[in-house]
């Protein structure tokens, strides 16, 4: 029972981590994300039809990272050259890309809602000898496939990266000092593009995981909010990757324990909703200490 | 967070025309963009638009269900409106849709008894105050301590489709009910038609007595003049002596109040119950309206009927056409972005 | 490159100056024909109150605004600036008022953002970053926590990585906008110490202040600027301090306006008010103050002395620490700033752009907001718009504010008019009390006056002023009493009669008059 737990909370933390490390570095560079989903929702999409076309899981991949970077390239472009309201704009993306999901599957596969393809391949999974039938252990290691993999190998490659490297220095001024970063020389705009094609990247993975690493079909309510889901985490995890990550965690056995409570009394509704619970009461906190800070005026 | 780029209390009305261009602007790139969707796959792109113009606005029925449809959206679209002019970025008022949806049909399938007369202003009353209870976190937040209202009005949103999810498939779900809806409301709860063969029904007319009220608020109300002021410039405001946090919190829960609205005579007047997947985005289409009609109370009039005519042509076109009703949420969204695109930014180099 | 440079910056006789600059904004001319000339290796002040045109022209040595006319002299030969970048190749570099340093970041991180010194791949290298600050440092003679946030860094060593961040990238001449407006007495000597060192090491220095000690303890050269235009240029040792208040002030040029009205009752009464920031820092103190009905009593001082904090302790705008604020006798200490006006408090921003009038919103909403609620113009819950409209066009012909329409923004005025329009809203209803603060900044000359002539006879009518301003000759002209601001407490009153620029100067200086 528990090792089951362990690992199907696993398994719906890998999508939100991916987008949720997307939506980190894009906040951290000055954008709030809030069009993960549509791009989690492309990938999903591509990635099945290049899987079943194709063959090649890892092109399917690449092409699922690259749609996603393409629709949050043209998100980030509306954003910082047409400076337009980036939470209007994130929105209006979710609205699109839904509806566009849709009108593909109905204009190109004469479907309606679920694309199911023949010879789909499938995300390979990683199984370690030896570990699998170890208690626990064996349920957090074992079975899971390499997107799981490579999204808790970005936990420390982000964290890294933010904190080592040039580029993440620069990102981090961008969106914490646009215009200091500015008067230095430094292109916030360039940077802040660079950070939501990232995103998009990962939150097309994310996608993919969800097609053609768990289900092995596309349905237009596949991503079911996960995008959103993601902004919880990392507004959960106030942009540290580490914490983002149990963010993401968290919400991720949220999701586990509420596809175990169905039919147990327990109404999984509600457990569905602590994410966004979770933050709200994290936003107040921070803004109740920052009023104590700047206290005086009135 | 910032606002809208466009945020409608900036607009003064002082030119129609500029106005309508503005509005218009948005509109027809979208139109273009839609277009471009529906050549690649296959369609003409004009044969398309011409069938949804007349679906729309091509006898006296149909300008009835294109009314029906902009019905919800006037409300929502008001709702988001006076928030906004507030210097509120309320992005929550679907969640109130739905809160104040259900809690219209709880009081049209509960209190049976009562007479028309009493029972529909009682439910149309309980879906505004939910609503507006909807709002009191967010607003309390956003008013005193300045937290960021983007996050926790979409927040809220998941949070109150859930929980109407969870009330539908347990306590509120219909005896011998299989799917996710609660027990229908009684006659007496219902909207009365206004047309035969029409969904149009008395909730329209609502809905533009709140318009009619909108547009009185932001011209001739102490309120209202201070909404705007506070909106436009809080400094300003407070050194004149309002009280701006009060006056935050007030649009915040006058925004649920409308969204609760929405949802109610959604609920008494066209499906008389609340059932799972209740409001197809009428809360964030509302951004788009408020958005496009720019905070204006007849720009928002007109802009929810040419959502409502979208919609509603979206859904007969693909009875006469293979065109997918589709085209009418990828529309929708590309005017929200279009919206608050400045296109005047282009030229410019960044400050 | 730099080398290069510091050989021609070493054997040019002006180092960085201007030629003539002038820049017009619509009717105001900003900067009038100025000229100044930095010699290499010399600290070398400008020296203006508010409005003077320091920042226009701080912006066009930058290269952030181009001159209507005029040059700027780099190493002798004139130049054009396109942008700081531009100015940052020629070795000029600027600390901003306005610190441009990311609070989030480490001070090593703003130090070196942008010209990090990297290893392999793009990862930073860390020693050499943290070798290069220590330094830095030490040739400064300064120490600094390199790895302590700059939101948690107090702000004088804020603004030494500021300068030590424009000698990282290589700047030899170092342009600092009021760099001690933000600093303690002690931070102020030490910073002083740093610039002289500095200057001692081959740099020039542009030190950009209204405080005459500091200008007067470490300039080799003081231009002084007024009204846009050059007053005085030339070497520290041939001027003194009195003589530069003077010049930055102005002399009295217009004949005192008799007095008519008699003293009335106290209106405002201010009682051993005190006031601690958020950071601890002690901002006014033991201040009491009292101003009557019909006469109007000025605030002096050079700005940053605590007028801002003892006009917002007297509105409501923001708390006070300790002491008491009483209007009409009333006590109003815990009171909103809605609750004071209640009791007769008029308020004239300082801040008109952003606080004294809604710029975005009409003429007439910016006249009428704050008495809306008025029973003639709310009659059943609605504006009586007529009315309104009514009262707001008597009130800017009572005022003279020439506008095409009221019905325009607000924006659309000139500065002139845009404050009568304020004081059109403010005078409104017969206050017993205004706060008039700065009430001709950024107005023309015919402006001043007209405006000068609404003070007046509003005192006239019975009326009490509490009148703000950097403007000696404004409180000379219209003051009944002065009273003295000098770090956060009173320094001196004086009458009428008894107050010449001299005594006011030296009060204003911390010295006894």
């Amino acid at each position: 029972m528990l090792d089951n737990l362990i690992h199907a909370a696993l398994i719906m933390t890998t999508p939100i981590l991916l987008a949720a490390l997307g939506g980190l570095i894009n906040r951290t560079g000055g954008i709030v994300n809030i069009g993960l989903d549509s791009m989690m929702l492309f990938g999903a999409m591509t990635a099945l039809i290049v899987a079943a076309d194709n063959g090649s899981w890892l092109l399917a991949l690449a092409v699922a990272g690259g749609t996603g970077a393409f629709i949050g390239g043209l998100m980030s472009l509306v954003i910082t050259r047409l400076k337009a309201n980036e939470i209007i704009v994130g929105l209006g993306f979710s609205i699109v890309a839904t509806g566009l999901a849709r009108f593909i599957l109905k204009s190109t596969y004469g479907v309606s809602g679920t694309l199911r393809l023949p010879d789909v391949t499938r995300l390979p999974v990683i199984d370690i000898p030896g570990v699998a039938d170890v208690p626990v252990l064996g349920a957090m290691l074992s079975g899971h496939n390499v997107l799981t993999w490579f999204a808790w190998g970005m936990v420390p490659a982000a964290a890294w990266f933010l904190v080592r490297t040039r580029a993440g220095l620069r990102l981090r001024a961008t969106g914490a000092g646009e215009k200091a970063a500015r008067s230095l020389g430094l292109r916030p705009l360039a940077i802040r593009d660079a950070s939501t094609l990232f995103a998009g990247f990962m939150a097309g993975l994310a996608g993919a995981y969800l097609s053609i690493g768990l289900v092995g079909i596309f349905n237009e309510g596949i991503t079911a909010g996960r995008g959103f889901i993601a902004l919880a985490a990392f507004y959960f995890g106030r942009n540290h990757p580490v914490m983002t990550a149990l963010g993401a965690l968290l919400f991720g056995f949220f999701d586990a324990l509420q596809i175990r409570l169905q039919g147990r009394g327990f109404p999984p509704e509600l457990v569905q909703t602590l994410p966004y619970v979770m933050v709200i009461v994290i936003l107040a906190m921070l803004a109740w200490s920052a009023k104590k800070r700047n206290g005086a005026r009135t | 967070m910032a606002m809208p780029s466009t945020n409608p209390a900036t607009y003064t009305g002082f030119s129609a025309l500029k106005l309508i261009g503005t509005a218009l602007l948005p509109f027809a790139l979208a139109l273009v963009v839609a277009g471009v969707v529906l050549a690649m796959a296959g369609h003409n792109p004009f044969d398309v638009y011409r069938l949804l113009a007349l679906e729309s606005f091509g006898s006296s029925k149909r300008i009835a269900a294109t009314m029906a449809a902009a019905t919800p959206l006037i409300f929502t679209g008001l709702g988001t409106a006076v928030a906004f002019r507030a210097g509120a970025f309320n992005v929550g008022v679907e969640g109130c849709v739905s809160i104040g949806g259900l809690a219209a049909a709880y009081v049209g399938f509960t209190f049976v008894t009562l007479p028309a007369a009493l029972l529909l202003p009682f439910a149309m009353l309980a879906a505004a105050l939910a609503g507006l209870a909807w709002m009191i976190i967010p607003g309390l937040l956003k008013a005193r301590l300045d937290a960021d209202e983007v996050v926790t009005t979409l927040m809220m949103n998941f949070i109150a489709v859930a929980i109407a999810t969870w009330l539908v498939n347990g306590p509120l779900l219909a005896v011998g009910s299989a799917n996710s809806a609660t027990p229908m409301v009684a006659e007496a709860a219902r909207l009365p038609r206004l047309m035969r063969g029409s969904t149009l029904n008395a909730g329209f007319l609502i809905a533009l007595i709140c318009v009619l009220l909108y547009w009185l608020w932001g011209k001739r109300t102490a309120l209202g003049f201070e909404t705007r002021l506070a909106g436009m410039s809080p400094r300003f405001a407070t050194a004149t002596g309002m009280n701006v946090p009060r006056l935050v919190l007030k649009m915040m829960l006058l925004s649920g109040a409308l969204g609760g609205i929405a949802g109610g005579t959604h609920a008494l007047g066209n499906v008389y119950r609340y059932v799972d997947g209740f409001s197809p985005g009428y809360g964030f289409v509302g951004i788009a309206v408020a958005l496009l009609g720019r905070g204006n109370a007849w720009g928002i009039l007109m802009a929810a009927i040419l959502f409502g005519a979208l919609s509603t042509s979206g859904a007969t076109i693909q009875l006469f056409s293979d065109v997918p009703i589709e085209i009418v949420d990828i529309l929708q969204g590309m005017v929200m972005i279009f919206a608050v695109a400045r296109f005047g930014a282009l030229g410019r180099k960044a400050a | 490159m730099t080398q290069s440079l510091a050989l021609k910056a070493g054997e040019a006789r002006v180092r960085l100056g201007a030629r003539g600059i002038t820049r017009r904004f619509g009717a105001l001319t900003a900067n009038d024909q100025i000229d100044f000339s930095a010699r290499p290796g010399t600290i070398h002040a400008i020296v203006g109150g508010n409005g003077a045109g320091k920042s226009t022209l701080m912006r066009i040595l930058q290269g952030m605004d181009q001159p209507d006319e005029g040059s700027i002299i780099v190493n002798d030969s004139a130049v054009t600036l396109s942008g700081p970048a531009e100015a940052f190749r020629l070795g000029i570099g600027m600390v901003h008022q306005e610190f441009m340093l990311v609070n989030q970041l480490t001070m090593l991180e703003n130090l070196i953002l942008a010209r990090e010194p990297v290893s392999s791949l793009g990862v930073i290298d860390r020693a050499a970053a943290l070798k290069a600050g220590q330094d830095l440092a030490e040739r400064a003679g300064v120490t600094l926590n390199w790895h302590q946030r700059v939101q948690d860094a107090p702000v004088h060593a804020r603004q030494i990585l500021e300068i030590l961040r424009l000698l990282y990238r290589g700047a030899d001449v170092l342009i600092l906008d009021e760099p001690t407006a933000v600093l303690a007495p002690q931070q102020i000597r030490d910073l002083l110490v740093l610039l002289q060192r500095l200057r001692d090491d081959g740099r020039t220095i542009l030190f950009i202040s209204h405080k005459l000690g500091e200008v007067m303890a470490i300039s080799d050269d003081i231009t002084v600027i007024r009204t846009g235009r050059v007053i005085t240029s030339g070497p520290a040792d041939e001027t003194s301090k009195a003589q530069l208040a003077v010049q930055m002030t102005g002399e009295m040029v217009r004949a005192v306006t008799p007095r008519r009205a008699r003293e009335g009752d106290t209106v405002l009464s201010i009682t051993g008010l005190g006031l601690t920031d958020g950071r601890g820092i002690r901002r006014l103190s033991g201040i009491d103050l009292s101003v009557a009905a019909g006469e109007i009593v000025a605030l002096a001082g050079i700005s940053g002395n605590g007028q801002d904090e003892l006009v917002e302790a007297i509105t409501g705008l923001s708390s006070i620490s300790e002491g008491n604020v009483a209007l009409r006798y009333h006590d109003v200490t815990g009171m909103s700033l809605h609750q004071r006006r209640a009791l007769g408090l008029a308020y004239l921003s300082p801040d008109r752009a952003h606080e004294g009038l809604c710029l975005e919103a009409s003429i007439t909403d910016n006249v009428i907001a704050g008495h809306h609620r008025r029973a003639e113009f709310l009659a059943s819950g609605l504006l009586r718009l007529k009315a309104i409209r009514a009262h707001a066009e008597a009130q800017l012909d009572r005022f003279g504010v020439r506008r095409d329409s009221a019905a325009l923004p607000v924006s659309s005025l000139s500065g002139g008019n845009q404050q009568r329009v304020a004081i059109a809203r403010e005078l409104d209803g017969s206050p017993a009390l205004l706060i008039a603060c700065q009430p001709t900044r950024g107005v023309d000359i015919h402006g001043i006056a007209a405006i000068h002539q609404c003070l007046l006879e509003y005192r006239d009518a019975g009326g009490a002023v509490l009148l703000v301003s950097e403007e000696l000759e404004e409180i000379m002209t219209l003051a009944d009493r002065i009273t003295v601001l000098f770090n956060g407490a009173v320094r001196g009153t004086l009458r009428r009669g008894e107050a010449d620029v001299e005594s006011i100067g030296r009060l204003m200086l911390g010295e006894d008059a």
